[in-house]
């Protein structure tokens, strides 16, 4: 090889290295970088479109957070904390965080990137409370979550782990809910949810097979939709992190309030078969999509190929 | 883990050369941004400023914590993904197993003498928000049966477990209220060495940095249920916490200076964390040692442990 070609070839690499990141926000279509300095949830602005039925128009692209490809509001909100430049706090329990503003410190490698992401994933004080029997099991399955996990198996993440929906389509008697298939913090196949709003009753329990998703209905409760779920496998994990199990039996009510460019979403999980309590997730709020034109890009198939070479616990 | 496959198409070389060329510059001139930002950011910062609910504002202090906290592990970057955010204490969850000797107090034969001594199998789980402990131990001496105890506190409330979890669901243990050893018990919990940093950070301006032999010692007042306590911490040469003196609240041992020494600091975790913590733990009350464990593992990564308040306990602490 002409030493022409090895710098061709080192300049190729870099290129393809330097371009992937960008490739993979583009197709968020101009949505916020993902760089962000705090993880505050957005500041609602502008007004709250209606439809003709007098209902918030929920419809939209709410990916404009574009921290991944789902548009998920930051990960570290979702377990609870929200860090700002000078302070951090625990949302569930108001507690302050000690913090220490960026200086011109050396940033850590990847190794210890993880590390430090691991605890900061579980950090959070917004637990669901399993019954006592059950504490070893979520412990372990967290632990050995590299293999227990079903969404490193390339599963769907179900309900309500799935979390807020990329995008909403709304008419007056359904609403269409679409998650595109992510990688990162979990990885997930593309999923979809037809939630009827025409006031029809849930199928008796008994009667449904169980799904990822569940069979959903929705119904309005004020100016919030109340999304109620019931029918699922108990195959899932019900939050992003943790080994949170739980039973054929769960019900879960997810709440969706707009606010402007903004879209605030709760589930609460009832499964008296192993929680001791019902458990509400930390609210999650997503933000409009800025672009007017922007589209949900195809997601890439799900493929694992890591597994096999897992030569340790440690985890994201 | 579970990867998206690569759908990148390969075009004429010299494409990728100016591209290359284009992204490389880009992000140079992204990272000079980025780095007069913080530049920026950190001129407008006392040197050293450290944020917590009330920060210490001496700088030597406040380098003497911040050092306290990363040499532990306790301060970490959250700027996960890429995101340019502080460091933050990213320390809620823990479970300790260790093995040793523990000492009846106030139990020797002549009054020279060490306590009695059992040996002892200790498990700890604890959380800092909320602050909650549960004690787990199992003390054999020679020629008597073992004795296991499950102690349990979650801010005031105090209760002893038959099991792990008792109390909470029906036919499964008992537990028992003992609210008076709530504060004893809590003091546990904050003369580890991530308590000591996590209250000398609250305590902000009461805190107060000395230096004894040519080690940095914090000295600050408890608050809240504990109100009353001082700590005195000495740090070691690499910033580790590696001694701590408490008063116990005890009113019956007023007084009673408690000394507790850490050393042999290293990742005793399964899963890696980059948090050291201690592997050897003596702790001595009047001068007299009451504990002195090994630690076999201690589980830093946030855990799930919970602490729920059995409905007994609740009413108990209610009259």
């Amino acid at each position: 090889m002409t030493r022409h070609a090895r710098y061709s070839t080192i300049l190729v690499t870099a290129a393809l290295l330097c371009l992937l990141p960008g490739a993979v926000f583009a197709q968020n279509n101009g949505g916020p970088r993902m760089d962000h300095e705090n993880t505050l949830p957005p500041t609602p602005s502008g007004p709250t479109p209606r439809t003709p039925d007098g209902h918030p128009d929920l419809t939209g692209l709410w990916n404009g957070l574009a921290d991944n490809l789902l548009g998920v509001p930051n990960q570290m909100h979702n377990v609870g904390i929200e860090v700002g430049p000078d302070s951090t706090r625990d949302i569930n329990s108001g507690l302050q965080i000690a913090t220490w503003p960026l200086q011109n410190r050396q940033r850590q490698n990847n190794e210890q990137n993880e590390r430090a992401a691991t605890l900061l994933r579980r950090m959070g004080s917004n637990r669901p409370i399993y019954k006592p029997q059950y504490w070893q099991r979520v412990k372990d399955f967290d632990a050995n979550s590299n293999e227990e996990d079903p969404s490193n198996q390339c599963m769907p993440a179900g309900v309500p782990r799935v979390g807020v929906p990329s995008y909403i389509a709304q008419t007056p008697t359904y609403l269409i809910f679409i998650y595109p298939g992510q990688g990162g913090l979990i990885a997930t196949q593309t999923s979809y949810r037809m939630i009827p709003t025409d006031g029809r009753k849930h199928t008796d329990l008994e009667q449904l097979d169980g799904t990822w998703n569940g069979e959903a209905i929705g119904h309005w409760e004020g100016d919030t939709m109340v999304v109620d779920t019931i029918g699922f496998n108990s195959t899932s994990w019900f939050d992003q992190l943790g080994g949170y199990f739980h039973s054929e039996n769960m019900h879960v009510v997810e709440r969706l309030h707009r606010d402007g460019n903004t879209l605030t979403w709760t589930a609460t999980v009832e499964d008296p078969d192993v929680l001791l309590e019902p458990w509400t997730t930390t609210p999650r709020v997503a933000l409009l999509n800025p672009e007017p034109k922007a589209i949900l890009p195809e997601s890439l198939p799900c493929s694992e190929r890591d597994l096999a070479h897992v030569v340790t616990k440690e985890h994201h | 883990m579970p990867t998206r496959a690569n759908m990148t198409k390969v075009p004429a070389t010299r494409v990728l050369m100016i591209a290359a060329l284009a992204a490389l510059a880009f992000q140079t001139a992204a990272a000079q941004s980025n780095y007069a930002k913080a530049n920026d950011s950190a001129k407008n910062k006392t040197a050293g400023t450290v944020d917590a609910a009330a920060g210490p504002n001496t700088p030597d202090l406040a380098k003497t914590l911040q050092a306290a906290a990363e040499a532990v592990g306790l301060a970490r970057w959250s700027g996960v993904g890429g995101q340019r955010l502080p460091e933050v204490d990213v320390i809620n969850t823990m479970e300790i197993w260790a093995t040793g000797t523990t000492y009846g107090l106030g139990q020797p034969y002549k009054p020279s003498e060490p306590w009695a001594a059992f040996k002892t199998e200790f498990h700890a789980a604890l959380a800092y928000n909320p602050p909650a402990m549960r004690l787990e131990m199992t003390c054999t001496n020679a020629g008597a049966a073992p004795q296991h105890t499950i102690q349990v506190v979650r801010e005031k409330y105090a209760w002893d477990e038959s099991e792990i979890g008792a109390g909470l669901v029906p036919g499964k243990g008992t537990a028992t209220p003992t609210l008076a050893a709530a504060n004893h018990r809590l003091l546990q919990l904050w003369i580890l060495p991530y308590g000591v940093i996590k209250a000398a950070l609250a305590a902000g301006d009461k805190t107060k940095l000395s230096t004894e032999n040519g080690t940095a010692v914090l000295t600050f007042p408890l608050s809240g249920q504990l109100a009353g306590v001082t700590v005195k911490a000495t740090l070691d040469a690499n910033n580790e916490v590696a001694k701590v003196e408490t008063r116990s609240e005890n009113t019956a041992l007023t007084d009673l200076l408690t000394e507790t020494e850490y050393s042999d600091y290293a990742d005793h975790g399964e899963i890696a964390t980059d948090v050291k913590s201690p592997g050897h733990i003596v702790r001595k009350q009047g001068g007299h040692p009451v504990l002195d464990i090994q630690v076999k593992m201690w589980d830093a990564n946030n855990p799930y442990l919970v602490f729920p308040v059995p409905e007994n306990v609740k009413k108990a602490a209610a009259h």
